[in-house]
Protein backbone atom coordinates (compact mmCIF):
# COMPACT_ATOMS: atom_id res chain seq x y z
CA UNK A 1 0.00 0.00 0.00
CA UNK A 2 1.15 3.62 -0.69
CA UNK A 3 -0.13 6.87 -1.40
CA UNK A 4 -0.85 7.96 -4.75
CA UNK A 5 -0.75 11.70 -6.15
CA UNK A 6 -3.23 12.23 -9.28
CA UNK A 7 -4.58 14.90 -11.62
CA UNK A 8 -5.02 17.41 -9.95
CA UNK A 9 -1.60 17.89 -8.66
CA UNK A 10 -0.70 18.67 -12.46
CA UNK A 11 0.36 22.28 -12.86
CA UNK A 12 -0.66 23.45 -9.81
CA UNK A 13 2.10 21.43 -7.30
CA UNK A 14 1.50 23.14 -4.42
CA UNK A 15 4.46 21.43 -2.60
CA UNK A 16 3.02 21.12 0.94
CA UNK A 17 3.00 17.39 1.14
CA UNK A 18 6.68 17.29 0.68
CA UNK A 19 7.58 19.21 4.20
CA UNK A 20 5.41 16.63 5.86
CA UNK A 21 6.33 13.40 4.88
CA UNK A 22 8.78 11.70 7.22
CA UNK A 23 10.31 9.60 5.04
CA UNK A 24 11.25 12.17 1.73
CA UNK A 25 9.48 9.92 -0.97
CA UNK A 26 8.26 12.88 -3.26
CA UNK A 27 9.94 13.49 -6.51
CA UNK A 28 9.11 16.44 -8.73
CA UNK A 29 8.45 16.87 -12.12
CA UNK A 30 8.43 19.41 -14.50
CA UNK A 31 4.63 20.53 -13.21
CA UNK A 32 3.88 17.78 -10.83
CA UNK A 33 4.96 15.42 -7.90
CA UNK A 34 4.78 11.63 -7.49
CA UNK A 35 5.30 9.46 -4.55
CA UNK A 36 7.92 6.36 -4.83
CA UNK A 37 5.65 3.61 -4.15
CA UNK A 38 8.78 1.70 -2.08
CA UNK A 39 9.55 4.65 -0.30
CA UNK A 40 5.93 5.66 1.20
CA UNK A 41 5.53 4.03 4.40
CA UNK A 42 1.62 4.71 4.20
CA UNK A 43 1.62 7.02 7.21
CA UNK A 44 -0.95 9.16 5.10
CA UNK A 45 0.62 12.39 6.56
CA UNK A 46 0.30 13.93 3.24
CA UNK A 47 -3.29 13.71 2.05
CA UNK A 48 -5.19 16.47 4.15
CA UNK A 49 -2.38 18.54 3.52
CA UNK A 50 -2.40 18.60 -0.56
CA UNK A 51 -4.67 22.04 -1.08
CA UNK A 52 -5.86 20.21 -4.31
CA UNK A 53 -6.70 17.06 -2.80
CA UNK A 54 -4.36 15.23 -5.34
CA UNK A 55 -3.30 12.53 -2.85
CA UNK A 56 -5.13 9.93 -2.26
CA UNK A 57 -4.62 6.11 -0.69
CA UNK A 58 -3.90 3.55 -3.50
CA UNK A 59 -6.86 0.67 -2.09
CA UNK A 60 -9.41 3.96 -3.34
CA UNK A 61 -10.87 2.31 -6.65
CA UNK A 62 -9.78 3.59 -10.19
CA UNK A 63 -6.15 4.45 -9.14
CA UNK A 64 -4.12 1.59 -11.01
CA UNK A 65 -2.58 4.19 -13.43
CA UNK A 66 -1.98 6.90 -11.45
CA UNK A 67 0.11 4.00 -9.43
CA UNK A 68 1.90 3.05 -12.59
CA UNK A 69 2.62 6.62 -13.27
CA UNK A 70 3.82 7.49 -9.76
CA UNK A 71 6.26 4.07 -9.93
CA UNK A 72 7.81 5.36 -13.06
CA UNK A 73 8.41 8.83 -12.70
CA UNK A 74 9.52 8.51 -8.89
CA UNK A 75 13.04 6.72 -10.44
CA UNK A 76 13.69 9.05 -13.00
CA UNK A 77 12.68 12.40 -11.37
CA UNK A 78 14.54 14.09 -8.51
CA UNK A 79 13.71 13.83 -5.04
CA UNK A 80 12.03 16.61 -3.24
CA UNK A 81 12.10 17.80 -0.06
CA UNK A 82 12.11 21.24 0.65
CA UNK A 83 8.70 23.51 -0.54
CA UNK A 84 9.23 26.35 -2.80
CA UNK A 85 6.88 28.86 -4.54
CA UNK A 86 3.58 27.04 -6.24
CA UNK A 87 3.23 28.18 -10.13
CA UNK A 88 2.01 31.21 -10.29
CA UNK A 89 -1.12 30.71 -12.25
CA UNK A 90 -1.85 27.10 -9.94
CA UNK A 91 -5.08 28.56 -8.60
CA UNK A 92 -6.42 29.10 -12.42
CA UNK A 93 -5.40 25.25 -12.79
CA UNK A 94 -7.03 23.93 -9.82
CA UNK A 95 -10.02 21.86 -10.42
CA UNK A 96 -9.69 21.69 -14.25
CA UNK A 97 -10.44 18.17 -15.25
CA UNK A 98 -8.38 15.62 -17.09
CA UNK A 99 -5.12 17.61 -16.80
CA UNK A 100 -3.17 14.37 -17.74
CA UNK A 101 -3.79 14.14 -21.50
CA UNK A 102 -3.23 18.07 -21.45
CA UNK A 103 -0.70 19.68 -19.47
CA UNK A 104 1.31 16.28 -18.28
CA UNK A 105 4.73 16.90 -18.44
CA UNK A 106 7.30 14.24 -18.36
CA UNK A 107 10.43 16.30 -17.84
CA UNK A 108 12.15 15.99 -14.13
CA UNK A 109 11.44 19.47 -11.90
CA UNK A 110 14.88 20.99 -10.59
CA UNK A 111 14.39 19.02 -7.57
CA UNK A 112 16.07 20.40 -3.96
CA UNK B 1 -5.08 17.97 29.35
CA UNK B 2 -6.05 14.78 31.54
CA UNK B 3 -9.28 13.10 31.73
CA UNK B 4 -11.26 11.74 34.40
CA UNK B 5 -9.84 8.54 33.61
CA UNK B 6 -6.45 10.12 34.33
CA UNK B 7 -5.61 10.06 30.34
CA UNK B 8 -4.15 11.96 28.09
CA UNK B 9 -7.08 12.99 25.81
CA UNK B 10 -4.98 14.38 22.91
CA UNK B 11 -1.60 14.00 20.43
CA UNK B 12 1.46 16.29 22.26
CA UNK B 13 5.20 16.28 21.84
CA UNK B 14 5.04 15.59 25.91
CA UNK B 15 2.38 12.79 25.56
CA UNK B 16 4.37 11.46 22.36
CA UNK B 17 7.83 11.48 24.86
CA UNK B 18 5.86 9.44 27.64
CA UNK B 19 4.48 7.22 25.35
CA UNK B 20 7.79 6.30 23.32
CA UNK B 21 10.21 6.07 27.07
CA UNK B 22 7.08 3.87 27.97
CA UNK B 23 7.08 1.54 24.58
CA UNK B 24 10.98 1.05 24.51
CA UNK B 25 10.70 0.31 28.48
CA UNK B 26 8.27 -2.44 27.23
CA UNK B 27 10.06 -3.19 24.16
CA UNK B 28 13.59 -4.35 26.09
CA UNK B 29 11.94 -6.42 28.05
CA UNK B 30 9.79 -8.67 25.80
CA UNK B 31 11.45 -12.33 25.03
CA UNK B 32 10.48 -11.59 20.94
CA UNK B 33 11.59 -7.96 20.55
CA UNK B 34 13.75 -7.35 23.02
CA UNK B 35 17.32 -9.36 21.46
CA UNK B 36 16.40 -7.96 17.97
CA UNK B 37 16.49 -4.06 19.49
CA UNK B 38 19.47 -5.23 21.70
CA UNK B 39 21.23 -6.02 18.25
CA UNK B 40 20.09 -3.27 16.41
CA UNK B 41 20.76 -0.48 19.42
CA UNK B 42 23.82 -1.81 21.09
CA UNK B 43 24.72 1.09 23.20
CA UNK B 44 23.33 4.31 24.17
CA UNK B 45 19.29 4.33 23.37
CA UNK B 46 18.53 7.98 23.78
CA UNK B 47 18.94 8.65 20.21
CA UNK B 48 17.00 5.95 19.27
CA UNK B 49 14.47 7.56 21.41
CA UNK B 50 14.98 10.71 20.23
CA UNK B 51 14.57 9.83 16.84
CA UNK B 52 11.05 7.95 17.70
CA UNK B 53 9.68 11.53 19.85
CA UNK B 54 10.66 13.10 16.39
CA UNK B 55 8.94 9.78 14.10
CA UNK B 56 5.53 10.04 16.18
CA UNK B 57 5.95 13.57 16.33
CA UNK B 58 5.74 13.80 11.96
CA UNK B 59 3.16 11.12 12.11
CA UNK B 60 0.38 12.34 14.45
CA UNK B 61 1.23 16.31 14.77
CA UNK B 62 2.51 16.63 10.98
CA UNK B 63 4.96 18.70 12.48
CA UNK B 64 8.14 17.48 9.65
CA UNK B 65 10.27 17.04 12.41
CA UNK B 66 11.48 13.27 11.65
CA UNK B 67 12.75 12.72 7.85
CA UNK B 68 14.73 9.21 7.41
CA UNK B 69 14.24 5.95 5.61
CA UNK B 70 12.59 3.33 7.91
CA UNK B 71 12.58 0.80 4.97
CA UNK B 72 16.38 1.22 4.33
CA UNK B 73 16.72 1.01 8.25
CA UNK B 74 14.77 -2.18 8.67
CA UNK B 75 16.16 -4.04 6.27
CA UNK B 76 19.03 -3.74 7.52
CA UNK B 77 18.32 -5.49 10.46
CA UNK B 78 19.06 -9.22 10.61
CA UNK B 79 16.39 -11.63 12.02
CA UNK B 80 13.23 -9.23 11.74
CA UNK B 81 10.25 -11.78 10.66
CA UNK B 82 6.55 -10.57 9.59
CA UNK B 83 5.52 -12.25 13.58
CA UNK B 84 7.56 -9.85 15.50
CA UNK B 85 5.58 -7.20 13.83
CA UNK B 86 2.50 -8.30 15.13
CA UNK B 87 4.21 -8.44 18.70
CA UNK B 88 5.63 -4.64 18.08
CA UNK B 89 2.03 -3.33 17.83
CA UNK B 90 0.80 -5.00 20.50
CA UNK B 91 2.83 -3.75 22.87
CA UNK B 92 2.44 -0.04 21.17
CA UNK B 93 -1.25 -0.54 21.54
CA UNK B 94 -1.13 -2.09 24.89
CA UNK B 95 1.15 1.56 25.82
CA UNK B 96 -1.65 3.81 24.09
CA UNK B 97 -4.18 2.56 25.88
CA UNK B 98 -2.37 2.75 29.31
CA UNK B 99 -1.54 6.61 28.53
CA UNK B 100 -4.12 8.22 26.06
CA UNK B 101 -7.82 8.07 26.00
CA UNK B 102 -9.42 5.52 23.65
CA UNK B 103 -10.30 7.86 20.74
CA UNK B 104 -6.50 9.05 21.25
CA UNK B 105 -4.81 5.61 21.13
CA UNK B 106 -7.24 4.35 18.14
CA UNK B 107 -5.44 7.11 16.43
CA UNK B 108 -1.90 5.67 17.14
CA UNK B 109 -3.00 2.50 16.43
CA UNK B 110 -4.47 3.24 12.84
CA UNK B 111 -1.35 4.43 12.03
CA UNK B 112 0.64 2.20 13.71
CA UNK B 113 -0.84 -0.97 11.72
CA UNK B 114 -0.64 1.67 8.38
CA UNK B 115 3.00 2.06 8.96
CA UNK B 116 3.98 -1.74 9.67
CA UNK B 117 1.95 -3.26 7.06
CA UNK B 118 3.65 -1.25 4.62
CA UNK B 119 7.17 -2.11 6.01
CA UNK B 120 6.30 -5.44 5.87
CA UNK B 121 5.29 -5.30 2.28
CA UNK B 122 8.37 -3.25 1.37
CA UNK B 123 10.91 -6.04 3.70
CA UNK B 124 8.79 -9.37 2.94
CA UNK B 125 6.53 -8.92 0.16
CA UNK B 126 7.61 -11.17 -2.79
CA UNK B 127 5.79 -11.54 -6.31
CA UNK B 128 5.46 -14.88 -6.63
CA UNK B 129 4.35 -15.84 -2.98
CA UNK B 130 1.03 -15.73 -1.48
CA UNK B 131 0.42 -12.45 0.79
CA UNK B 132 -0.53 -11.92 3.92
CA UNK B 133 2.41 -14.85 4.09
CA UNK B 134 2.30 -17.53 6.41
CA UNK B 135 4.14 -17.16 9.50
CA UNK B 136 7.58 -18.57 9.53
CA UNK B 137 8.38 -21.55 11.46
Amino acid sequence: MTFVVSDNCIKCKYMDCVEVCPVDCFYEGENMLVIHPDECIDCGVCEPECPADAISADTEPGLENWLKLNAEYASLWPNITIKREPPADAKAFDGVADKLKQYFSPKPGQGD
Amino acid sequence: MIVASGKLDHVSEEGIRQLVDMFYVKVRIDPELAPIFARAIPGDWQPHLTKMYAFWSSVMLTTGRYKGNPVAKHLAIPGVKPELFERWLALFDATCSELFDDATSDAFRVKAERIAESLKLALFYRPDRPWPQEPTP
